[in-house]
């Protein structure tokens, strides 16, 4: 048989037992959605492109908690923790630095950096420490809680970092947009056409790397650790290390995120790093449906686009619909929204098939079976 | 108009919304200004930052509003402060708060600490003695406050005992109560904010502490008298620019007018006055500038340093080197069954620290925040 | 010198009381079904605003905080049998569920109950030990966090329900094989995490803030304390609180409170560190 051409190959590794969506007229659809999304500007105003910029931000955080939970199976509450440590790292590094020469880039690269080296040290002590399932959510929604807590108290003049001050609850505001270095003048990129086609850009640049990660060997081995850890173990492979990899490339996109986000606000606050912040990320990957990439994106951009239609048209009852709808969601849609969408055709032929393992713990019992219940019992 | 309407904040905030439709309905019952009529563009911000970056990107390129009225806390006019001055808008920020900003995008109706401070604490000094101990809420708002009431307390010839900033979101008072005990204070500075430090009233009644009390925020603001039993606020004298008690036929008829259009209003506090009368301020602006609603216009109206409005707490009128307000500020004293006395009115005390310190919005735009530790740079 | 000792004693009981009695509602549903409940903070603002109108109405406070716990208690039955009952299996998804709940929950009393309650006052007065003088209620508070463990224990170890419940928990199947009627025990369990939590709030209702939002005051020093402690209410909550109570009364009274804040959340660092599965954890590892 011929070698198939580079297109082809490129194709293949793409697509895989752990995505949604294959084959040309995928493709086609796919390709026929960003030029759409390329094209799009042209018929907006500055509001709705500044605004889809912020939708967009907030997808590399959900992506990546797409990869540690929802394939994974480990649940990363403290996701925030990584957003706003990069934000700060950004501001801390433009503030100190000014956004001459493309320092804003390098900016990016520092904040992101932080923000995976210290998921990779949590991360050591929490997967080497062998703590999973629900306990693991707890421990980093506490994370992020604790530097909530640590950053808005950091009001006073002590609190800085060469000239950028910290400034507690108020937040860092002042940092400098993104900035690319052009001959003849840098190109600062506020909210508006230019940073829309950047961010839209790293939006399918990361959707396509992500794609090729989960349905590479390390990704089937994450979703296999998903399954069942202890069989994986059997398998020879070492559960915490695939854990702590997909742990700190999560971490690394939620960093991007708040790094982008403080970009495109030229804020951060201790705020978001919250408990309602850190909640978020969870209910867009929960509600997209978490074990599919695709349909976390399409489910992030939703619901954030639904909850602020909320917000604009409900008045005072947009929080109590906002509430109803997770909970009708997680009742009723249990894979999520969209992943129950696009399973709807082929569902009733593979029923008994998905039965019991369809969540992200693939356990079927009310405490989870012995290897995910880290205490392995009761009093 | 940008405001919280649910979440923490709306204890104080729903009557600024009030504030303002009651001022807009009454302008266009008269006829509108310069013979247009005002329509108000509402969000509710849910007291969360992010959402006042969303919608004040809404509100100046979709809605492209003339004039925003928003924020309560100063961490949500700092997360939209960036976006009025990348979007060339003009906003009013119609809140008792810290003080500093000089930003030309701002105008800030509400009371700063050296309007609220260089009266209370001098007069308390007097009354009750030298020794004084602050409690602040530890963030931009309390470290700013208590350095004012340092530095005040210092030129009054008086010595503080002790200073205690309190995490936000502290509920517990037992420790601090008994620091307060051990160091004797004549006068007790509380700075406190939001309703988890609320608490402390309650909890130093309960345990027996009874030293005179100063504040610049609590009563005017969360209407603390009204909420909690007597006597836990007894003692306690509050620096306000209006509220509901102040006892004149202006202020009477407002209050008639106001319920009569909100008759479930639980309390009129000060900002909901502010709010009011910053639209007629603006009102006033956009008339002496013949109809016009852009921003230059407008500013050199300010700059002729003669925009007043009779308000019901007296007659305002804008500083054009800050933008801020000159006030009349009335002490409030909390009696034993909550009831508020009036020992002390002070009129037309001017915002001068900014103007004194070197900002200048007449001649340059900093765009930004400044405190008595981190001044403006001379020029 | 007895002042000084009885000033600590007072503050590290009154900082152990607060963190034991935020936390036990939230550990006994975690512990027991690894459920994480995030509406935890608006069961103890439902028990709050029923012990403040049941006070207002003429109870006394020890009925009207019994009142708070049963109401909060029910409305825990409700809404496991609505909600949580579909999630079992699932516990990652009652995240999601028990985050709606909570923002029904809030927004929801805001709406329909304005947004503040006026408050009642502290009881008790107070009494004076060496110049400084410290409220009498807040002792109590102390004796009911220890009161409310011992009851607890009890519960767990003297009485059917509780041995069914640790039955349910340590093997479900084999429970319900034996005829144990398991998703009555769950329902009961949450009820009873609701109720403690609603317990809860009626006893700080009097030295608190009443808004819809309070809840959120106790839900960092909730968490921090079932971090610390671990999944075992018992071994876990009850040192977790001790031990987190010494920390804050100690670097609050040597610094204020900043201190006691950055304290706690460098206990917890600490703790994930050299005990990743809390207090209880370590302890049920080396009895095992």
């Amino acid at each position: 048989m011929a070698r198939p051409g580079l297109p082809v190959r490129l194709l293949r590794r793409l697509e895989g037992p752990q995505t949604m969506g294959r084959g040309p007229l995928f493709w086609l659809g796919f390709l026929a959605v960003v030029a759409l999304a390329a094209l799009y500007p042209l018929t907006a105003d500055g509001y709705t492109v500044g605004n889809t910029i912020y939708f967009f931000n907030w997808c590399f955080m959900a992506l990546g908690l797409c990869l540690i939970w929802g394939y994974g199976g480990a649940l990363s509450f403290g996701q925030t923790a990584f957003f706003g440590l990069a934000g700060y790292g950004y501001g801390i590094v433009t503030l100190n630095l000014g956004a001459a020469h493309g320092l804003t880039l390098l900016a990016v690269v520092c904040a992101v950096a932080a923000a995976s080296a210290f998921a990779a040290v949590l991360g050591y002590f929490l997967f080497f420490g062998r703590i999973g399932g629900v306990f693991l959510g707890i421990v980093t929604l506490s994370v992020t809680l604790v530097f909530e807590r640590f950053m808005a108290q950091t009001a006073g003049p002590e609190w800085h970092v060469g000239v950028a001050r910290l400034n507690g609850f108020n937040g860092m505001s002042g940092m400098p947009p993104l900035t690319i270095p052009w001959p003849g003048g840098d190109i600062a990129l506020f909210p508006d056409v230019p940073l829309y086609y950047v961010v839209l850009a790293l939006l399918v640049v990361v959707y396509l790397g992500l794609r090729i990660l989960v349905n590479s060997r390390f990704g089937n081995v994450l979703v296999a650790i998903r399954e069942n850890p202890l069989r994986a173990t059997m398998l020879g492979y070492d559960v915490r290390r695939y854990q702590l990899g997909g742990f700190v490339i999560g971490a690394a996109l939620a960093g991007l995120s708040g790094v982008l986000y403080t970009a495109w606000g030229q804020y951060i606050t201790p705020s978001s790093m919250g408990i309602t912040a850190a909640a978020l990320p969870i209910v867009w990957v929960a509600v997209g449906g978490r074990a599919d990439l695709t349909a976390t994106l399409l489910g992030t951009l939703s619901v954030l686009a639904g909850f602020q239609l909320l917000t604009v048209y409900g008045s005072q009852y947009a929080l109590v619909v906002m509430g109803l709808l997770l909970v009708l969601t997680v009742l009723l849609a249990p894979e999520g929204l969209i992943a129950g969408l696009a399973r709807l055709p082929g569902r009733l032929a593979r029923r008994g098939r998905q039965n019991g393992n369809g969540n992200g713990n693939g356990n079927g019992n009310a405490n989870g079976s012995p290897n995910a219940n880290p205490n392995g019992g009761g009093a | 108009m940008l405001e919280d309407q649910s979440g923490d904040f709306a204890l104080a905030t729903i009557g600024k919304v009030h504030g303002i439709q009651l001022a807009t309905d009454e302008i266009n019952a008269a006829g509108g200004i310069a013979g247009r009529k005002l329509e108000l563009v509402i969000y509710d911000t849910q007291s969360d930052n992010t959402r006042y970056q969303e919608f004040m990107r809404r509100v100046l390129q979709r809605d492209k509003v003339d004039a925003v009225f928003a924020g309560f806390s100063s961490a949500s006019r700092e997360a939209y402060r960036p976006i009025v001055d990348q979007l060339n808008g003009l906003a009013f920020y119609n809140n008792q708060y810290e003080g500093g900003v000089c930003d030309a995008h701002m105008i800030v109706t509400g009371a700063v600490p050296e309007q609220q401070f260089s009266t209370l604490i001098p007069w308390m000094m007097e009354k009750f003695g030298k020794k004084v101990y602050t409690i602040a809420a530890d963030y931009n708002f309390g470290q700013i406050s208590a350095e004012w009431v340092r530095n005040i307390v210092k030129e009054n010839g008086g010595t503080m005992v002790g200073e205690e900033f309190i995490p936000l979101g502290v509920s517990q008072f037992s420790s601090t109560i008994q620091n307060i005990q051990k160091a004797k204070p004549d006068v007790l500075v509380t700075l406190l904010v939001g309703t988890a430090q609320a608490s402390y009233y309650e909890q130093a009644a309960a345990a027996n502490l009874h030293v005179p009390m100063g504040s610049s925020v609590n009563v005017g603001q969360g209407y603390e008298h009204k909420r909690f039993k007597p006597p836990s606020l007894a003692n306690m004298y509050v620096t306000t620019n209006w509220i509901e008690e102040v006892d004149d036929p202006k202020s009477k008829a407002f209050i008639a007018k106001w319920h009569a259009k909100f008759p479930n209003e639980p309390y009129i506090n000060q900002e909901a006055e502010n709010s009011y009368l910053a639209v007629y301020l603006y009102k006033e602006m956009v008339e002496r500038a013949g109809g016009s609603t852009k921003r230059d216009d407008l500013r050199a109206v300010i700059a002729k340093g003669d925009v007043c409005f009779d308000a019901p707490e007296g007659k305002v009128c804008i500083d054009p080197k800050s933008q801020h307000m000159s006030h009349t500020i009335y002490l409030a004293k909390v009696g034993e069954d909550h009831s508020i006395s009036f020992p002390k009115v002070w009129e037309n005390i001017k915002p001068y620290w900014l103007g004194d310190a070197g900002c200048d919005l007449t001649k340059s735009n900093p765009n930004a925040q400044y405190t008595p530790s981190n001044p403006p740079p001379k020029s | 010198m007895f002042d000084a000792v009885f000033g600590f004693l007072y503050q590290f009981g009154d900082a152990f009381a607060f963190l034991v009695l935020c936390a036990t509602g939230l550990a006994v549903i975690f512990g027991m079904m690894w459920v994480i409940n995030l509406a935890h903070g608006e069961f103890i603002m439902c028990g709050a605003y029923v012990t403040v109108t049941a006070a207002r109405a003429g109870l006394p406070l020890a009925l009207a905080i019994l009142c708070g716990a049963v109401v909060a208690g029910l409305v825990g039955i409700l809404v496991e049998r609505l909600v949580i009952r579909h999630l079992y299996g699932r516990p990652l998804d009652t995240i999601v569920a028990t985050w709606g709940i909570s923002l029904i929950a809030a927004q929801g009393t805001l709406i329909v109950l304005g947004p503040g309650l006026p408050g009642i006052s502290t009881p008790l007065g107070s009494i004076s030990a060496g110049g400084l003088s410290y409220s009498v209620y807040r002792l109590v508070l102390m004796a009911t966090a220890l009161a409310i463990l011992a009851a607890l224990y009890l519960v767990f170890n003297r009485t059917r329900f509780g041995i069914l419940a640790r039955a349910t928990i340590q093997v479900p199947h084999m429970a319900e094989a034996l005829g144990v009627d398991t998703r009555l025990i769950y329902s009961l369990t949450f009820g009873l995490g609701a109720a403690l939590a609603g317990a809860t709030g009626g006893l700080y209702a009097p030295t608190m803030t009443m808004v819809p939002t309070m809840g959120a005051q106790f839900i960092m020093e909730a968490f921090v304390t079932v971090v610390v402690g671990g999944a075992d209410v018992f071994l876990g909550t009850a040192p977790a609180g001790a031990v987190l109570g010494l920390v804050k009364a100690a670097m609050t009274s040597w610094q204020g409170q900043l201190f006691g804040q950055i304290g706690l959340l460098i206990a917890v660092i600490v703790v994930i560190r050299v005990l990743p599965r809390g207090i209880s954890g370590f302890l049920l590892r080396e009895r095992s």
